[in-house]
């Protein structure tokens, strides 16, 4: 009688006991990921001076982007996604006496992720539409959106990249402040967000503690290739810089194509390298 | 006999009436007896401002305030006890001092004007015009040991801090100090700090329009659509891509055409590259906001213009040629109309509640 009893006090705690399971530990592991530039192959960096077309050579002054929805998937089309980085602002307007820091690029900073495999990379170039309707005062001093450097007022936009700098039409070596030798793209608004997904040659294997490298390379250059015949009367697959060298900010301006396509090229000129 | 004895008790009542005299001078003052309870003062954000960090390492209290307002309007900051920071900061001119050049004690003319000191607290890319200092506690460090400004040294300063009537007591109640031996600059540096970032205009007419409290004229509202590029009717001032909401300005330091120079060391001052050592910051100066531009002539670095027409003027013709000139400045196609037009939004700025508030804690 006196076993029964005790048994019968002891055995409802083993049973709470063994309800209560362990914690689980979430196992994970660093993606560091890499922004840095490129002018067609060649290291960029602004002042320095790049081959446009062969009569036009251009040089930049500014260069910077806003990146977003930086997630890893499991799976080519997955739609769960493993978030890197929710908004980063990629400054890579290194000028050429920084040619160290443009070598080295921007880090993004990165969160922690499970430890598993991964076969794609997402990134959105510009901001999605849920962010692009705050602004600059909805964020605290250092966020990468506090800044009022990217925002237009007017349009309720951030602006997604800038690409400052001149070309020299007339060839005298000279990139004047001009109407027609200043290249002034401030480049935004819900309608020129573009997201890619991009695919590592081999899986990404993030393991416990360990740290995997990936490196996005931006061909400054891509950015400008158009196929439209309006813009490219050369026909040398490059914006007609000497004509169409500053963004149009209402959408439904004809010239508002420029800037969707120079958005949209941020996808094929980035290549991502582990 | 007697008339001895007299002399010698007052003698010895004058030697002992100096000697206490002599002595409390040179003993520390103990302050602990006063009170310390300081009152925070958190700076009141206005609305669409830029928030402010959450860690502030020199944290605004009423009595910092009161003690950096207090040194920001005295004299004794400078050598010679004539100049102080107001000396070349009015509220009615906006924190500037109206001049081109500012001259310091010596009557020596600096290289630069004075810059306005609206909205300082929110400013988070460097200060002066060529941004050389991160905060403004650092900043308020300089003036004071300028050959061309104060001409003063923070020691001797410090020394009078410490031995003057009222001082002492201030730096207590703010800073909670037990003796004026712990007074030092870098305290006076953070209570002027203090007072500084109190000076935050946000009611303008611009303001009140942009809460619906007022409404724009036609010229000021045409104005408005050219500075922010807002209409297709009207041409692009191109002015908000340096000069945006809500500070009106966006803290770089640029280019703005003023001065032609064929090579980037030509420029007569360097600016922002006389500091960062790149030649490609030649020639940048930081932006200064816009808030109250109608009462800061002259304007630029050098105060080269008088007028706002001359600045207008000035950016419709497309500045001059040099090697960091900003691709953002080229020729505008304003008219005449829309220049006055353009002038008419600038107006708009202008906080005079702002300008009362300020003069009224004036305390000199």
């Amino acid at each position: 009688m006196r076993k029964l009893l005790i048994l019968f006090f002891i055995a409802p705690l083993f049973v709470v006991s063994s309800c209560d399971k362990e914690p689980e530990i979430e196992i994970v592991g660093n993606v560091e990921v890499n922004l840095k530039a490129n002018y067609d192959g060649e290291q960029f960096m602004t002042q320095q001076e790049y081959v446009y077309t062969s009569a036009i050579n251009v040089k930049f002054t500014e260069f910077n982007l806003y990146v977003s929805n930086i997630s890893l998937l499991e799976f080519e089309n997955s739609t769960e996604e493993t978030e890197l980085a929710e908004v980063d602002f990629v400054n890579l307007s290194f000028t050429t006496d920084q040619a160290t820091e443009a070598a080295a690029g921007y880090d993004l900073s990165t969160k922690k992720v499970p430890s598993g495999t991964y076969r794609a990379v997402k990134i959105g170039f510009g901001l999605p539409a849920d962010i692009n309707r705050t602004s600059p005062g909805d964020y605290g001093n250092g966020n990468a959106l506090a800044t009022s450097t990217h925002y237009w007022a007017s349009a309720n936009s951030y602006v997604f990249s800038k690409i400052e700098g001149f070309s020299d039409n007339n060839g005298n070596g000279i990139f004047e402040a001009s109407e027609d030798e200043g290249i002034r793209f401030h480049l935004g608004q819900d309608e020129v967000y573009t997201e890619r997904i991009l695919f590592p040659s081999e899986p990404i294997v993030v393991e416990e503690d360990g740290t995997v490298n990936l490196s996005l390379n931006i061909d400054v250059k891509k950015l400008f290739e158009i196929s439209d015949i309006t813009y490219d009367a050369n026909q040398d697959g490059l914006l007609d810089i000497e004509n169409y060298s500053s963004s149009r900010e209402d959408t439904d301006d004809p010239g508002f194509l420029v800037d969707r396509t120079i958005m949209s090229n941020y996808s094929s000129a980035t290549k991502l390298n582990q | 006999m007697i008339r001895n004895l007299l002399v010698s008790t007052l003698l010895i009542f004058i030697i002992a009436a100096g000697c206490k005299e002599v002595s409390s001078f040179q003993e520390p003052l103990d302050l602990s007896q006063i009170a310390y309870h300081p009152n925070p003062v958190p700076i009141k954000v206005p609305k669409g401002f830029p928030q402010l960090p959450l860690v502030n390492k020199n944290p605004q209290t009423e009595e910092g305030i009161a003690l950096g307002r207090k040194l920001f309007h005295d004299p004794i900051l400078s050598a010679d006890s004539t100049m102080s920071c107001a000396s070349c900061h009015f509220a009615h001119l906006a924190m500037t001092d109206g001049k081109a050049l500012s001259k310091g004690i010596d009557q020596k003319e600096g290289l630069r004007s004075a810059m306005s000191l609206v909205n300082v607290a929110f400013y988070n890319e460097g200060f002066f015009w060529d941004g050389r200092v991160k905060s403004l506690e650092e900043q308020a460090l300089l003036p004071v040991e300028d050959s061309i400004e104060l001409h003063n040294s923070w020691d001797q300063l410090v020394d009078k801090l410490r031995t003057h009537p009222e001082y002492p007591v201030y730096f207590r109640k703010a800073f909670g100090i037990d003796s004026v031996a712990q007074i030092d600059k870098y305290m006076a540096a953070n209570a002027m700090a203090q007072f500084e970032k109190t000076l935050i205009s946000a009611n303008s007419r611009y303001d009140q329009i942009e809460r619906g409290e007022e409404e724009y004229t036609p010229d000021e509202k045409a104005g408005y659509e050219i500075f922010f590029d807002d209409s297709k009717e009207l041409p692009d001032g191109e002015c908000g891509h340096c000069h945006n909401v809500p500070l009106m300005t966006t803290n770089e330091f640029l280019n703005n055409g003023i001065t032609y120079a064929e090579k980037a060391s030509d420029f007569p001052d360097l600016g922002r590259g006389g500091f960062t050592g790149s030649q490609f910051d030649n020639g940048k100066f930081r932006v200064p906001s816009l808030r109250n531009i109608a009462l800061t002539a002259p304007y630029m670095h050098d105060g080269r213009f008088k007028t706002l027409e001359e600045v207008v003027d000035h950016y419709a013709s497309g500045g001059h040629y040099s090697p960091s000139v900003s691709p953002l400045i080229k020729p505008l196609n304003l008219d005449e109309t829309q220049k006055r037009q353009l002038i008419a939004f600038l107006n708009t700025l202008t906080d005079l509640k702002f300008v009362q508030e300020t003069q009224q804690s004036e305390v000199y």
